[in-house]
């Protein structure tokens, strides 16, 4: 709520009844998030003053109605009921095995591909007999057969 | 996080469904109760319970297993539930105050009084749930999420401040000034 705006009824009891500090204190106390000492100051403050006995007592009801609520359960076909929605809603295809391109990594094996070329390739190259290198220092010989064939 | 969760979250991310149903079946009535209680209205509720368990699974690659899953889970809701709230308010549809009685029954939502309590005692209690129902969603939003994970849910003060990303005094600085609201509302019923 903001400063301007005017207090519920409720919230304006509140003010005149129990300090806010006081509620704060309490409800600490009640989670277990104070400090030993400070822990011990409540409490005392407890037993000797009527309006934190107040406060403890109040909040401690208040807390037990909530915790006491009864728990609600989901209906007992909530789960084929998501499960259905899953299915219409994807098509089928949510929950089927996964396709081939989930499974078989192609990134992988292309760059695998790759690199077994080149690898490949260079085999190839660097070789003497191989059929990619070129040498290009060898003359290449004179058609013999061509000059017995012409006529002079 | 235990070895079991992990296993469950390798499962999740591999698009296991039975690992979903797992999944579900453990956290569903946890889920589905702060939904109700931040709702107040049992079939808004199990849609945006849908809804969560939903979002979890499109996402849950997306879960860097830096905190709890239940605490990520309980996030995931509490958003949910505010984008409900907001969506609701913007439709001038908010219909918080019901209190789906028919539900205990029909659905389970531990709504059947135990045999051996008496119908004047049983009647007592629904009409207690129904005051805190009523009291907690005249709550201001923050303050509930507060109340619910809290004294509804029994969660810790540090929990809630993972789950909401607030700091440790906001979350009690909330909680005390809801406990003093529902207090006061409590006070004029009961």
């Amino acid at each position: 709520m903001t400063a301007e705006s005017p207090p519920r009824p409720d919230e304006a009891n509140d003010r005149n009844d129990i300090d806010e500090a006081i509620i704060g204190k309490v409800s600490d106390y009640l989670d277990g998030a104070l400090s030993d000492t400070e822990r011990a100051l409540v409490e005392q403050q407890i037993a000797k003053d009527t309006t934190w006995k107040r406060a403890h007592a109040e909040l401690t009801e208040t807390r037990n109605y909530l915790s006491g609520l009864r728990k609600a359960h989901a209906p007992s076909n909530f789960t084929q009921g998501v499960a259905e929605t899953i299915h219409r809603r994807s098509a089928g295809r949510f929950f089927a095995r996964r396709t081939l391109g989930d499974r078989v990594p192609f990134g992988a094996l292309l760059v695998v591909a790759l690199a077994g070329l080149l690898v490949i390739g260079y085999v190839l190259w660097s070789s003497s007999t191989g059929s990619l290198k070129v040498d290009r220092n060898r003359e290449h010989p004179a058609p013999q057969g061509s000059a017995a064939v012409l006529p002079r | 996080m235990s070895e079991l969760e992990r296993t469950l979250l390798r499962r999740l991310r591999d698009r296991d469904e039975r690992a979903f149903r797992e999944l579900i079946e453990n956290h569903r009535d946890r889920v589905f109760n702060i939904t109700y209680r931040m709702l107040g209205n049992r079939a808004e509720a199990e849609e945006v319970a849908q809804e969560v368990f939903i979002t979890v699974f499109k996402t849950i690659e997306t879960f860097r297993e830096e905190s709890k899953f239940s605490t990520w889970l309980y996030r995931v809701t509490v958003n949910h539930c505010k984008n409900r709230i907001k969506y609701l308010a913007r439709r001038h549809d908010r219909d918080r105050d019901e209190l789906d009685e028919t539900s205990h029954e029909t659905n389970g939502a531990a709504g059947v009084p135990p045999h051996h309590v008496q119908p004047d005692r049983a009647l007592e209690g629904a009409q207690l749930e129904v005051l805190l129902q009523e009291a907690i969603a005249g709550l201001e939003d923050d303050q509930r999420v507060v109340v619910v994970l809290r004294d509804i849910e029994d969660l810790s003060i540090e929990e809630i401040c993972a789950i909401t990303g607030l700091p440790d005094g906001t979350v009690k600085s909330r909680l005390h000034r809801a406990r003093l609201v529902l207090r006061k509302r409590m006070q004029r019923h009961v």
